[in-house]
């Protein structure tokens, strides 16, 4: 357990962070809270010649709401930024709440969502409330700016769409139609416990009737997932504990886990049954919880 | 019996509060030595194997490396804590016998080039097929891991008191059941660290242990040491559960380096290194069968149980007693039986885990009797009262106990917690389940064979008297013992708490104690300061009587005297001598004890302790026996989550039969701690190696789930106002170890409570629980 040598940079601006990556390619790599980063690096997952911290890139700290655009929640906001921001408490306590559960207090303060959505593993905790509410993430390279949806963004297990000089900037999570969403995770302790499974849900409900239902479920593939076939069911719907407990059953056959040290396949499989019918129901009883 | 004392039975603040709290406290890793060198070990990377050469041709050219030993170089002998199975050595002879073995050592000038060397050296093995399982171990024509343990047994144990088979035959009902305990870890929080260095013959070695006494003369035994040559120290140790009993191979390799370097060397294990170094609790495969009449009083036990010892024997032996020995202490069972087989495997050596080898059979006997009660309708707490010792009583196997009152424990813990309202009463999903348990409060031999005392004490009184200095090599490795230690000395004395100063941690300058184990530490080591500080009054009673007789303020044979005044007619409390009849004449301890050092030099008080022979004569009563054994009663309440399995343990009481209660605060601290640990190892904990090749998989706190602050319930911990043991000084018993041993029967049958489906193997997780409610759903019942 012990850090590689490794040459540290910490650029001022994000032109400046993009051309270094750019100019050092496989060699470096981004360094935000470094909770997912120094511990490979440590394990000698990871070895980059170059280190180069975005910490000074002030402006992707910023939580805010722009109108017509969205809620914008920049990349180096950390975990506990999200649990303590007002904007979100009041528009989306399902974010922050996903948020406060992640990790531990002290984790919480250091990691950041870019460094969450970037690592891009399958039991992240931030990805699937995000696609649930159908953010999307902006990113920046050295030949300017595209913005993905969350859901297009990984490519499988640690893997995603960002190019070698590409950083993520922000994620925007668009006005709402959805009258409610929550996440559960589901851990093996109640802190400092990687999700066994992840569910989030985003829902439309008028008059006790479903008009559009979003279920993102973590952990249970290589990369979060939709369980598009469990929405169509819900789409029409009138609210009752059978309807839920139905789409609970489809997206529970929509997800591929594998059985690790942490929990089987089975058994991660009928955790979606229960949490899709229960965060439904939340999402449906309480709005954005 | 009970007297208003000073401070024994008050909550003093720890000596050590201050300086842990703000971060000043050193530990055996801060320290820095000019010249220090670092090392670590060199780990074996396959489960089982030969070793067909060792290269470190590449690593020693690496600028900055100073040594790298393996076993060529240093001495052969064996070593171990059992003496009749010394099976382990300093490095690797020949074979390797778990992935992560110790193969060698590297020291050099800093802790980066120590991890580079490792890297450079190439360790060419030719594998063998490895056991895993005590089951694999078991096997015809398994492969054999030593010589000496034919078919992989490393030991076997027929206890068998009274008429077991008779009995049973007699029984109203009978029913067997079998459990599975899994591999945990002690999850101290400092890792092992060991720091040597020479001047001329003599060698000075800070350890991260519980013991500088053993480290001492197992080190001086191997290495061909006078033990007046190995000075062992230490500074405050991050705890050790057990774990820090066995010398770790950094402590001769840190010895051994810093002689060949001549430079100071510091050796350190990361967590993952202290995983593998093991020595945590044994998986045990157990089978109980009962016999009871008709109101549920047993009749006869049997008890079958399977230690899975991983590589080597280090505690393992006496673990496999333990397993077996208490349970007579416990309850009344005439008609007992135990066998008992431990084999070695593959994997890091399993020895002593705070309770040491009792906590899974206690688990699976308290599950056992709670199922036995079930089918002949008596109530768990009223199968517990029926058989319950009662104190100043002599077990089946000849142990003597003295104070017991575990019926008191189970009484107050049954109206505590409401269980009439809520046992079977709390619907489905919620539970309350009881417990009970206990320990040794000391082992009645030493670990090798001697006649020394168990603990010497002494106190020394500064020139002036503004100072007592308690000694005692007693560790405290953060449950306090330091703390209650000058309590008692204090007390004995008559001198202020707070200027008292412990002079400990070190083998030369102090005085001899086997260490923290065995719950031993407040009972003996508490004997011989109390026994010194007692020395030290006499001698200032005695010349407090003679300067009040000098100073005329005496008038003898005046009013309130029959005769010359002695120093009978005196007592010191607080640092005060006066006349007992007369307590406005009174002289300071100080005055007194400056004029003793005037007239006699140094003041001081000398005591030691030596259990004496103690009860049973069966082979193995020397695990087991003790001078006093707490009993405890825990209840919990749960709730199970019935569609996910998930646990939540939501409250707690805990009753400790544990004699005079020394400093209440570090007492519910332990009750606390040992709660902690069981509930831990119930639900969430367990060591896990991949099945084929043995290597350690969650040798970090994010897979290895130790439960956090928000799993853990609040626990009510309560005592016993009568409970007094005669046998330990001021009345004392442990309370350290014995804590651990109810939880995970109480969580267990609290679970059971909740959902209706016994769980035998721990821990419960909550993928277990799932899978036994969904098993129960799809058969019907
Ligand atoms: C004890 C512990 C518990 C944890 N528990 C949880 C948990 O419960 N749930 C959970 O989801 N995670 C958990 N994590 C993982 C980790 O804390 C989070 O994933 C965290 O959000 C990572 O953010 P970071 O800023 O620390 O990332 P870093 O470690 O700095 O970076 C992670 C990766 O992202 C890249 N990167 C970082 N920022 C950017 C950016 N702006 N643009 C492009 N690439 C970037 C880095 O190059 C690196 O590859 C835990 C970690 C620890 C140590």
């Amino acid at each position: 357990m012990y850090l590689p040598d490794f040459e540290y940079y910490a650029p001022d601006s994000i032109a400046e962070a993009c051309q270094l990556l750019s100019q050092l390619g496989e060699k470096a790599k981004v360094l935000a809270g470094g909770t997912d980063l120094m511990i490979k690096m440590k394990n000698e997952v990871l070895a980059p010649e170059v280190v180069v911290s975005v910490k000074n890139l002030d402006q992707l700290k910023k939580i805010e709401y722009v109108a017509g655009k969205g809620v914008s929640v920049g990349a180096l906001c950390t975990h506990n930024d999200l649990v303590k921001c007002d904007v979100l408490k009041e528009k989306y306590s399902s974010v922050s709440n996903a948020a406060r559960q992640m990790a531990n207090n002290q984790v919480r303060n250091r990691g950041t969502i870019g460094g969450n959505i970037s690592n891009a593993v399958p039991s992240a905790d931030l990805p699937p409330i995000f696609i649930a509410l159908n953010a999307t993430v902006k990113l920046v390279g050295t030949k300017g700016e595209r913005t993905v949806a969350m859901e297009d963004l990984f490519t499988g297990p640690g893997k995603t769409v960002l190019a070698q000089d590409e950083l993520i900037a922000e994620v925007i999570i668009p006005d709402q139609k959805m009258t409610g969403s929550n996440y559960i995770k589901f851990g093996l302790r109640k802190s400092g416990a990687l999700a066994v499974v992840g569910v989030a849900v985003a829902v439309q409900v008028e008059n006790n009737v479903i008009k559009d239902a979003r279920v993102a479920l973590g952990a249970v593939a290589a990369t979060p997932v939709r369980a598009k076939k469990a929405e169509d069911f819900l789409k029409g719907k009138t609210v009752s504990d059978e309807v839920l407990a139905e789409a609970g059953v489809i997206a529970s056959g929509e997800c591929k886990p594998i059985s690790d040290i942490r929990a089987s396949a089975e058994y991660r499989t009928d955790l979606v049954r229960i949490f899709t019918k229960r965060a439904l129901r939340k999402a449906i009883d309480e709005g954005h919880v | 019996m009970k007297q208003d004392y000073s401070y024994v039975g008050h909550s003093v603040d720890r000596n050590d509060s201050y300086t842990k709290t703000t971060g000043r406290a050193q530990y055996t890793a801060d320290l820095k030595f000019p010249g220090m060198l670092y090392g670590k070990l060199i780990r074996s990377t396959i489960a089982h194997g030969r070793i067909k050469s060792i290269d470190t041709s590449e690593a020693e050219k690496l600028n900055g490396v100073k040594a790298i030993i393996t076993a060529k170089d240093v001495p052969s002998m064996k070593w171990g804590l059992s003496p009749a199975r010394f099976d382990e050595n300093i490095f690797c002879i020949e074979k390797v016998r778990y992935n992560g073995d110790k193969i060698g050592a590297v020291c050099a000038v800093d802790e980066e080039t120590v991890y580079k060397a490792l890297k450079l050296i190439k360790v060419e093995y030719e594998e063998l097929p490895a056991v895993l399982t005590w089951q694999d171990a078991a096997k015809e024509g398994a492969p054999q891991i030593f010589e000496e343990y034919p078919g992989n047994l490393n030991t076997e144990i027929h206890h068998h008191f009274g008429d077991v088979d008779a009995a049973l035959k007699d029984a109203y009902y009978v029913r067997t059941d079998k459990f599975q305990g899994q591999r945990t870890y002690h999850a101290f929080i400092e890792n092992h660290c060991s720091t040597a260095y020479w001047d001329g013959d003599r060698a000075f070695l800070y350890s991260s242990c519980q013991s500088v006494h053993y480290i001492q003369y197992h080190l001086c035994r191997v290495l061909g040491m006078k033990m007046g040559n190995l000075t062992v120290r230490q500074t405050n140790v991050g705890a050790g559960f057990g774990g820090k009993l066995d010398p770790s191979g950094l402590d001769f390799a840190a010895v051994i380096l810093s002689k060949i370097t001549g430079q100071p060397v510091k050796m350190f294990y990361d967590h993952a290194e202290t995983f593998l170094n093991g020595r945590g609790r044994h998986p045990m495969t157990m089978e109980l069968t009962t016999g009871v009449d008709k109101n549920g009083k047993i009749l006869a036990h049997k008890f079958d149980c399977v230690l899975e010892g991983g590589a080597y024997t280090g505690l393992g032996i006496a673990s496999s007693y333990y397993a077996g020995s208490l349970l007579g202490v416990l309850y009344l069972i005439d008609n007992y039986k135990f066998d008992c087989r431990r084999y070695v495997t593959n994997l890091p050596p399993c020895g002593a885990q705070r309770g040491h080898g009792q906590p899974q059979p206690r688990f699976a006997f308290e599950h056992h009797i709670d199922l036995v009660g079930e089918a002949i309708g008596v109530d768990p707490i009223d199968m517990r009262l029926i058989n319950a010792r009662k104190g100043n009583s002599i077990t089946t196997a000849g142990y003597e106990v003295k104070s017991y009152n575990l019926l008191g424990a189970n009484k107050m813990a049954r109206d505590a917690s409401g269980w009439k309202e809520k046992r079977g009463k709390m619907g489905v999903g919620r539970g309350i389940g009881v417990g009970n348990g206990g320990f040794v409060t000391g082992a009645g031999f030493c670990q090798y064979r001697t006649d020394y005392p168990h603990s010497v004490g002494m106190v020394k009184v500064f020139d002036d008297g503004t100072k007592a200095y308690v000694y005692s090599n007693a560790v405290d490795i953060g449950q306090g013992s330091d703390t209650v230690l000058m309590q008692m000395a204090a007390e004995a004395m008559g001198y202020p708490y707070e200027r008292c100063q412990m002079v400990t941690g070190d083998t030369d300058l102090s005085t001899l104690d086997f260490g923290a184990y065995a719950s031993r530490q407040t009972l003996m080591a508490g004997w011989a300061v109390k026994r010194a500080g007692a020395e030290v009054k006499k001698k200032v009673l005695a010349k407090a009587c003679e300067m009040l007789k000098a100073s005329g303020r005496i008038k003898e044979g005046f009013g309130y005297l029959d005769g010359p005044l002695t120093p009978e007619d005196l007592d010191c409390v607080e640092g005060i001598v006066f006349v007992k009849q007369e307590p406005a004449v009174k002289l300071t301890f100080e005055e007194v004890a400056r004029k003793y050092f005037v007239d006699h030099g140094v003041l001081l008080g000398r005591g030691w302790y030596h259990p004496g022979k103690l009860g049973g004569n069966h082979k193995g009563a020397a695990v087991g026996t003790s001078p006093a054994y707490s009993s405890a009663t825990q209840v919990a309440e749960v709730k199970v989550d019935m569609e996910t399995g998930q646990i939540e343990c939501v409250d707690t009481w805990d009753v400790h039969d544990s004699g005079t209660i020394i400093n209440p605060k570090l007492f519910h601290g332990q009750v606390h701690g040992a709660f902690y640990m069981g509930v831990g190892e119930t639900i969430w904990e367990e060591v896990l190696f991949d099945k084929k090749t043995g290597k350690l998989l969650n040798g970090n706190f994010a897979e290895y789930r130790l439960p956090t602050a928000l799993d853990m319930p609040p626990v009510e911990s309560l005592t016993l106002d009568d409970s007094y043991e005669p046998n330990g000084p001021y009345g004392l018993k442990e309370v350290g170890e014995g804590a651990t041993t109810p939880t995970m029967g109480a969580v267990a049958n609290a679970i059971y409570d909740a959902m209706g489906v016994s769980m035998t193997d721990l821990p419960i997780t909550y993928e277990k629980v799932w899978r036994a409610l969904r098993d129960k759903k799809a058969s019907g019942k």
